[in-house]
């Protein structure tokens, strides 16, 4: 069963962050299936490497989008962000000490930050960029 | 060669350099503000020369008392505020030539840097004129050999038909309307093009400085104010041009050519000014030399945030919609010509990350000569050959420290064009995969960077106040930031390295507050650096005097223009010439306009001074020849001869005038033609 799952509640209205999100999510579930395999903790911190990039990649078009529709919430939305930069990088070295644990994390507190960021943050975008 | 005189430049700059870092600190050092330092002081003309233009009176007679009103019945205000608008033009003077030299030393120019370079030059050519007009305007005796110097030079292009010199030998002829336009020019015809030079001089890269740091512009000031108020700026005695003072106080920052057309024709002075500018325009270009590979962008990996955008220092990308159907609006485009290859792009782009192992480590942008992924290898193979417990990994950027000689087992050394090339997660990636114990950051001062914005970029990235920002988790101690002065390269950077070294073991921040007594000794720096600017601004104003005439000379001005008899008398034309002609050109007469030269010799005491034969004017060569020269004599009584020919004979002269004259020392006698009686006149 996937993690996580795209709904057409998360649209923001915009071609490239609805893009971006769907992608986010489909790499967060192949993740998620790695975890139920045998797997060593080298690949799985790879993945989460390729995984921070995207995300940093799609948080900075997102700011860029805010920025230019002069967003007044933008420094809330901003700080969640780095938030889940930081937590992601976490998770990196959590999973090369212990994977079980990393995998605990991962269910709990990624799951929840994407469940909570897009329903209530993103959401709120959609005012702004739709 | 170049690189000779650049180094020597280099040193030259070090030691007030380093003085002042110590005295202001290093971001407060005036010397690292000088662009804006000048536009600064532009300010403080422009200020102080509206004040004077409301009280300048804009005529031939009541120039000169106006300017003296202000100066001795309201010294307080006006003639401050006439000094200010003096010294603070000098003063630009000084910061202007300093900017470009420091430009120059450090070899901010080239590449695709020729277009501030080339921009800057007009500039001279605009605020040169701007100083020479303002000196004019005060209608006294400096006022009076510009004019007639600055004649003597427009009279020497092939604009001006009539010679304009003449006009500043006698007051009569100096009508009010050149005057007036005079005053134009310098108080708004030149300051817009000023104003629009230096738009086009800034407005291409980004975030210019365009106003100093506060304490700088106070600084300024108050040593302006000194300056004005220990020296007033003054007036040299009414514009006589019956006489010519013996010396003269010059304004050598903006009169510097002046004497030279003292010995030189006009031509020859021309010429250099032409060569010096032409040599400053093909500066960057001397000699060529070969553009590394520019930025390139990767459309996979490119989602189009604008972050390298908003960080090119030199306004070198671009965004422009998106070109290769993903599902994105815009990308990023490098414009190449514009493109420094400094890596700043590179270190902005949030896909720049070392940590992708999987996919292939190709940022949105990069730098082919030294990608991200090159980095990446070369850090992993320095630190597979580092050992010891207090393992650095440093890395340096060309233009400041140069590490080469930091050369132990426990420290690697990685070359990088700008700090700002580098991802901060580089260093999260060393410190967590314990690739090395400590990373050092080795790159220009704020305010010198060689790439402008470089360390100002990487320490906000660091302080997490810029994207992409270093992350949370790591340990800040391991970390150090050693930005250093450009002339570094001087310097031994083994120090400091070890003292970071040390810091590791403590664990501690390295003290850099200044001793005790260097506190107190600070402003007493600050004050004296200041009012040696102020010296510096103010003394070439009046020293060394200028002397126009050898001691116990005079003056003797031939200056008259006269039209020749034509070479062939008017004919009429006869029934059947006329019948020939087409209807419309019928005329009775048929006159060529040709004139002959004129011949003119000067004479004192039988020893011949002036000979020439001067061309009429005009295309057809039907105008009036122009005379106008002058001759140095020595005081005293003397026998003077001058003869005009006007009618192509060889021999004698159809007009002449001879006299016995005691000349003043410090005279100035003009020989002119008098049209009426058709006779040359003395006075
Ligand atoms: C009225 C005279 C001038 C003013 C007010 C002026 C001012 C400035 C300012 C404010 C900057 C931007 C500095 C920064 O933010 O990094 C600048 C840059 C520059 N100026 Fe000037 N400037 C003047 C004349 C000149 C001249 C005569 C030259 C050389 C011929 C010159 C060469 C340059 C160069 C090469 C840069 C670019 C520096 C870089 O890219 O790092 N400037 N100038
Ligand atoms: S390398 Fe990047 S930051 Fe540097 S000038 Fe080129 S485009 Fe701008
Ligand atoms: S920073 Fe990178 S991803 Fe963003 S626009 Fe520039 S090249 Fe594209
Ligand atoms: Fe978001
Ligand atoms: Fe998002």
């Amino acid at each position: 069963m996937a993690l996580l799952e795209w709904k057409q509640a998360f649209s923001v209205g915009n071609a490239s962050v609805d893009h971006e999100h769907k992608q986010m999510i489909e790499q967060i579930n192949q993740l998620y299936e790695l975890l139920g395999q045998p797997t060593t903790a080298v690949t799985i911190e790879a993945v989460l490497g390729d995984i921070h990039a995207y995300i940093s990649a799609h948080f900075a078009l997102e700011e860029r989008l805010m920025r230019t529709a002069g967003y007044a919430e933008y420094e809330n939305h901003k700080d969640d962000h780095e938030d889940l930069l930081d937590q992601i990088h976490e998770l990196m070295f959590s999973f090369s000490e212990n994977p079980d644990i990393g995998r605990k994390l991962l269910e709990n507190k990624l799951s929840d930050w994407f469940g909570r960021h897009f329903a209530s943050f993103d959401a709120r975008l959609h005012r702004e960029l739709g | 060669m170049l690189g000779l005189i650049q180094k020597t430049g280099r040193l030259v700059f070090k030691w007030p350099h380093k003085w002042l870092d110590e005295v202001f600190g290093n971001s407060l050092n005036p010397l690292r503000h000088l662009g804006s330092l000048t536009i600064f002081f532009l300010w403080l003309v422009l200020v102080s020369g509206i004040w004077i233009t409301i009280f300048f009176h804009t005529s031939v007679d009541g120039a000169y008392e106006s300017v003296e009103y202000l100066s001795n019945d309201q010294w307080y205000l006006g003639g401050v505020m006439r000094s200010l608008h003096r010294y603070a033009s000098d003063a630009a003077i000084v910061t202007l030539v300093l900017h470009l030299l420091k430009e120059f030393v450090f070899n901010r120019y080239r590449s695709a840097r020729w277009f501030s370079w080339m921009t800057g030059v007009p500039l001279l050519w605009l605020i040169i004129p701007l100083g020479i007009t303002g000196y004019w305007l005060v209608w006294d005796q400096l006022a009076l050999y510009v004019a007639l110097i600055s004649s003597e030079m427009l009279d020497a292009l092939p604009i001006f038909t009539d010679s304009m010199a003449r006009n500043f030998l006698s007051v009569e002829s100096l009508s009010n309307r050149f005057f007036t336009l005079m005053a134009f020019t310098h108080i708004i015809g030149l300051p817009i093009f000023l104003v629009f030079g230096i738009w086009l001089h800034v407005f291409r890269i980004t975030r210019p400085i365009i106003n100093p740091p506060r304490t700088i512009m106070a600084g300024a000031l108050l040593s302006m104010l000194l300056l004005s108020l220990v020296y007033p700026a003054l007036s040299q005695g009414k514009a006589d041009p019956a006489a010519v003072p013996e010396s003269l106080a010059l304004d050598w920052y903006y009169l510097l050519v002046y004497p030279l057309m003292k010995t030189w024709p006009a031509g020859a002075v021309w010429l250099l000014l032409i060569a010096i500018s032409l040599l400053l325009c093909l500066a960057p270009w001397l000699p060529p030399g070969r553009k590394p590979a520019v930025a390139r962008i990767d459309l996979e990996n490119c989602n189009g945030c604008e972050r390298c955008v908003e960080d090119c220092p030199f306004g070198a990308l671009e965004m422009a919609p998106r070109s290769d159907g993903q599902k994105y609006a815009a990308e990023a485009i490098v414009l190449t010509n514009l493109c420094l290859s400094c890596g700043i792009c590179v270190g902005s782009c949030p896909t720049a990350t070392p940590f992708r192992t999987r996919s292939v480590l190709s940022p949105g942008i990069d730098l082919p000569d030294q990608s991200v992924a090159m980095i990446r290898e070369l850090v992993t193979d320095a630190a597979q050959g580092l050992k010891g417990k207090q393992r650095l990994l440093i890395f340096g950027c060309d233009s400041s420290t140069k590490l080469y000689d930091v050369n132990d087992a426990a420290t690697a050394v990685i070359k990088l064009t700008c700090m700002a090339q580098l991802p901060p997660s580089f260093i999260d990636y060393i410190l967590s995969r314990e690739l090395a114990d400590g990373v050092v950051l080795a790159g220009c001062a704020n305010g010198d960077c060689q790439y402008r914005l470089g360390t100002q970029w990487t320490q906000q990235r660091i302080d997490r106040e810029r994207d992409p920002r270093l992350r949370k988790r790591v340990d800040i101690e391991k970390l150090a930031l050693l930005w250093t002065e450009p002339w570094s390269d001087f310097l031994n950077p083994g120090a400091a390295v070890t003292a970071f070294r040390n810091t590791l073991v403590a664990a501690k921040e390295p003290s850099v507050a200044p001793k005790g007594h260097k506190v107190l000794l600070r402003p007493v720096g600050v004050a004296l650096a200041w009012s040696l600017f102020a010296f510096a601004a103010g003394v070439f104003t009046l020293w060394p005097p200028f002397s126009q005439l050898e001691t116990g000379n005079a003056i003797i001005s031939l200056t008259f223009s006269h039209a020749s008899q034509r070479v062939k008398q008017c004919r009429r034309l006869s029934q059947k010439e006329l019948n020939e002609l087409p209807p419309n050109m019928r005329k009775p007469s048929d006159c060529p306009r040709e004139r002959y030269p004129i011949k003119v010799s000067f004479r004192a005491d039988n020893v011949l001074m002036y000979d020439q034969t001067l061309l009429p004017s005009g295309f057809w060569k039907d105008g009036e020849s122009t005379v106008y020269n002058r001759i140095e004599l020595a005081a005293g009584s003397h026998e003077l001869f001058i003869g005009m020919s006007d009618s192509g004979r060889t021999e004698g002269f159809d007009f002449s005038n001879r006299t016995s004259v005691t000349l003043a020392q410090g005279q100035h006698l003009v020989v002119e033609f008098d049209h009426q009686q058709k006779t040359f006149v003395f006075k």
